[in-house]
């Protein structure tokens, strides 16, 4: 069983990621994967939060309680969720809007600004989500692949799996 | 039988409406001999919910005419009277003013001028315009007569079931000696002002027919909104 | 009969318990939805209202609760399966008329999802404290049905089986789901419309002339016709005959003749018979490892899901623990909890509440087995390690309690009195 937190700010795209990745396992890959949004004051234009569990079977317990990983997009959702990451756990951060001072396992990427280069931010969270599909491995390139046409609009199909590609391709240093 | 019954046939017969699709909702307990007299059904709700009631029976059966009899409004249910307004939904609403409430015997309204059983020192409430209110919430069609203007009365009846739309009659009522008093004291003008039809104790009852307009009605609007957008695809829903 | 292809939207969706519980209801084959929104059930609206007009149904937003319920029970009467979607305080709301659709014998369904607290509580947090306010909210007596999901696939398949039990008995049907629930994304499988049975209204076939509108045969439920059919129907709220006209003290009705009235016999008792005497037809559970169990978790919604890792771990450790799972929470299934009771130590009731459906069980048990209810605020869902601790509490003690035992990780105390009488910590 893994459990995993995309953390971030409000238009970036982090409950699409916990979407498009639950998808991807639960129908391409016949995993079990049940997301839960964290609602509440903090998810109006601040902070937000969508959290997972995958499993190879029925998941039982709905919420996360010790991540193995946090994808964090922010430096408040880093903040706020860091305590949650087990310890032999693994964080993977947007390395320009993240400073961690952690000593558990990172990995970073300049997702906004690949995406940018890529002529639009807002597929930030698809770089990422290429980035942490090479990082987990908790789901297969092929479903995610699968699954980004199916959740995005007809026109930024390419655009989306180009920036999938970046991110799934990109070196941790 | 109840001469607001007797009225409303006539009103429904020059109407020249279909009396199997007109279907009346109450909030209160009328004779259930009255289906068999109108030749029609009767849906007796909770009190101060027939408008909705009537609103749901609309938009699933878009055929029916909702004839909707309710007392004194603005208390229970006053808040589905200004939003059927609003959306101009196509029900017809017969608003029959006790000034107090007969049938229960004397309770407290708004409006109320005669000393009763829940106002025993007087009453200094002032009662509520309720041509000015449908008016103002989008009723295409308002009149007001007591229900000794038979005649009248029966036509507005008829007037406002021609209508696709919010259309209210406000009808005042009571016991025979003080509607004889209201008959008295009431004064017929036709087309006047809402704002100035307001009862007050001292002045005149100003009754008449006093709107009677045109708006898209909801259904309609819905219609023509969804075929706007959607195209073939829209789906109205079946009759 | 099987559903209508047009109504199904069949697929393989990863959608959360509120989507796939307003596809499921139009799987179902209902046509309007009178609703206000209110979170967390917001989303079922959404996705209604975004699939309504392609498949000829009606979404309104009404202007409050009390007139989306009564536009509800209006749009049923014209023929059209109907619901409402809401929570907790906009449920409060419909009471009165949930009362008027029991009493009036509407098909019709509700979808609360659950929040937490009284009151306006939280409003983006679960709980399952509704469950008692489903069976009476309403003044008088009447019974319904509800419905527990613990999970987005059974948000659908069960929003499908409200509509035919409310078709089936003219009854509300209460689809109880949980916030956890209404808003936890999974995948979920819509499938094929010739794969969904879906129940028909009950139409009257008979003549014209003929109808009675409460007249019952051998289930005690009377077929239904539709307003403006020319069947001149009196349906009232108030207590009536099988005619539908009011039982009332004549001096009410002054113009009616006694004889005429008062002969006849009242509808109400028929009101909790057809769903009392239909009850074995009605109720469905899940069981399991009940042959050996000693000790039995009863569960609903998405406390079922957690229990069950409980269920597990104790069954690993060597417990002899079984599962009953209510999937109709009402009628509630008095008869198998006193037959359970009769053999096992005790029943663990974990909910989202302070104690409602633990109550039932202990009552059904008759005195012959330990009831602990393993309570929760709100706002998330128990620990298993919880359940599984009142579950060793109940081997351990070996005991009989002499009143219903609360089960928490750091104290215990008896419900009623309200007093402390041991604590322990875990």
């Amino acid at each position: 069983m893994t459990e995993m937190r995309f953390a971030g700010f409000g238009g970036q795209g982090i409950i699409r990621s916990g979407i498009i990745l639950g998808r991807a396992i639960s129908i391409y890959d016949h995993g079990f994967a049940t997301m839960n949004q964290s609602f509440g004051p903090e998810a109006r234009g601040g902070a937000c939060s969508s959290q997972m569990v995958i499993s190879d079977t029925k998941v039982l317990y709905p919420y996360v309680s010790r991540t193995d990983f946090l994808i964090a997009m922010s430096q408040e959702g880093y903040d706020k969720f860091i305590d949650e990451l087990k310890e032999d756990g693994t964080l993977i951060i947007d390395s320009d809007l993240v400073k961690p001072k952690t000593d558990k396992k990172i990995f970073g990427i300049p997702s906004t600004r690949i995406a940018e280069e890529l002529g639009n931010r807002i597929i930030a969270n698809v770089v990422m989500l290429g980035f942490m599909t090479a990082v987990t491995k908790v789901v297969s390139v092929e479903a995610m692949k699968k699954t980004i046409p199916e959740s995005v609009p007809q026109r930024f199909i390419e655009l989306n799996i180009e920036a999938f590609d970046r991110g799934y391709h990109y070196r941790a240093e | 039988m109840d001469p607001i019954i007797e009225i409303f046939k006539k009103g429904v017969e020059s109407s020249q409406c279909d009396q199997k699709d007109i279907c009346m909702v109450t909030d209160i307990a009328y004779h259930p001999e009255v289906t068999d007299y109108l030749g029609m059904d009767l849906f007796h709700t909770s009190r101060g919910r027939a408008i909705p009631f009537a609103t749901g029976m609309k938009l699933a059966n878009p055929r029916l005419k909702l004839a909707v009899f309710i007392g004194d409004l603005a208390t229970l249910g006053g808040n589905h009277f200004v939003h059927a307004g609003r959306r101009n939904m196509d029900i017809h609403v017969i608003c029959i003013n006790h000034y107090h409430y007969k049938k229960v015997g004397g309770e407290y309204a708004p409006g109320v001028f005669p000393r009763v059983p829940l106002s025993p020192y007087g009453s200094f409430d002032e009662p509520l315009n309720i041509p000015h209110l449908a008016r103002s919430c989008g009723a295409v069609y308002v009149a007001r007569w007591t229900l000794l203007h038979a005649n009248q009365l029966s036509h507005a009846i008829a007037e406002s079931l021609r209508k696709t739309g919010f259309s209210v009659v406000d009808v005042i009522s009571n016991e025979p000696d003080i509607l004889d008093f209201y008959f008295q004291h009431s004064e017929i003008k036709n087309g006047e002002d809402t704002l100035n039809v307001k009862i007050v104790p001292d002045g005149k009852i100003i009754v008449g027919q006093f709107v009677d307009r045109e708006r898209p009605n909801f259904i309609d609007s819905y219609n023509e909104q969804m075929t706007k957008v959607l195209g073939d695809k829209f789906v109205k829903i079946e009759v | 009969m099987k559903a209508n292809p047009r109504d199904v939207f069949t697929g393989t969706y990863y959608i959360d318990g509120d989507v796939a519980a307003a596809y499921g209801a139009l799987a179902a084959g209902c046509k309007f939805l009178g609703g206000y929104p209110i979170t967390p059930s917001t989303e079922a609206a959404e996705a209604f209202a975004r699939k309504a007009p392609y498949v000829g149904a009606q979404f309104i937003q009404m202007e409050d609760e009390l007139g989306s319920i009564a536009s509800v029970l209006g749009a049923s009467w014209s023929g059209k399966k109907s619901m409402t979607i809401t929570s907790g305080p906009g449920y409060s709301l419909m009471m009165e008329n949930i009362g008027l659709g029991a009493a009036m014998e509407i098909p019709f369904v509700i979808i609360n999802i659950q929040r937490s607290g009284p009151s306006t509580g939280v409003p983006t947090s679960t709980g399952q404290a509704d469950i008692m306010q489903s069976k009476w909210g309403a003044n008088g007596d009447y019974e319904v049905i509800a419905l527990a999901p613990e999970s987005p696939q059974e948000s659908f398949d069960f929003a499908i089986k409200a509509f035919n039990l409310a078709e089936r008995y003219r009854v509300p049907v209460m689809f109880m789901a949980d916030e956890c629930v209404g808003h936890m994304t999974e995948k979920v499988v819509i499938p094929d419309a010739s794969e969904i049975e879906v129940e028909p209204r009950r139409f009257y076939q008979g003549k014209k002339e003929e109808y009675i509108p409460y007249r019952r045969d051998q289930d005690l439920v009377p077929p239904i016709v539709k307003a403006g059919d020319g069947y001149h129907l009196y349906i009232t709220g108030l207590t009536h005959d099988e005619r539908g006209y009011p039982l009332l003290d004549h001096r009410s009705l002054p113009k009616i003749e006694k004889a005429k009235v008062i002969h006849k016999k009242s509808t109400n008792p028929y009101l909790v018979d057809k769903i009392r005497k239909n009850k074995d037809e009605i109720i469905e559970m899940q069981e399991d490892h009940l042959e050996d169990a000693e000790v039995v978790i009863v569960s609903y919604g998405i406390t079922s899901r957690v229990a069950y890792r409980a269920f597990e771990q104790a069954r690993q450790e060597g417990i002899k623990v079984g599962m009953l799972r209510l999937i109709t929470v009402w009628p509630f299934p008095d008869d198998r909890i006193a037959e359970l009771a009769k053999k096992v130590k005790g029943f663990v009731v974990p909910e989202i509440n302070y104690g409602q459906i633990v109550f039932e069980v202990d009552r059904c048990s008759h005195g012959k087995a330990n009831t602990i209810l393993v309570p929760h605020g709100g706002a998330s869902v128990h620990k298993p390690d919880d359940i599984l601790g009142a579950i060793k509490k109940i081997v351990k003690d070996n005991k009989k309690y002499e009143q219903v035992i609360e089960y928490t990780t750091t104290l215990e105390k008896t419900i009623f009195k309200g007093s402390l009488t041991e604590k322990i910590k875990k």
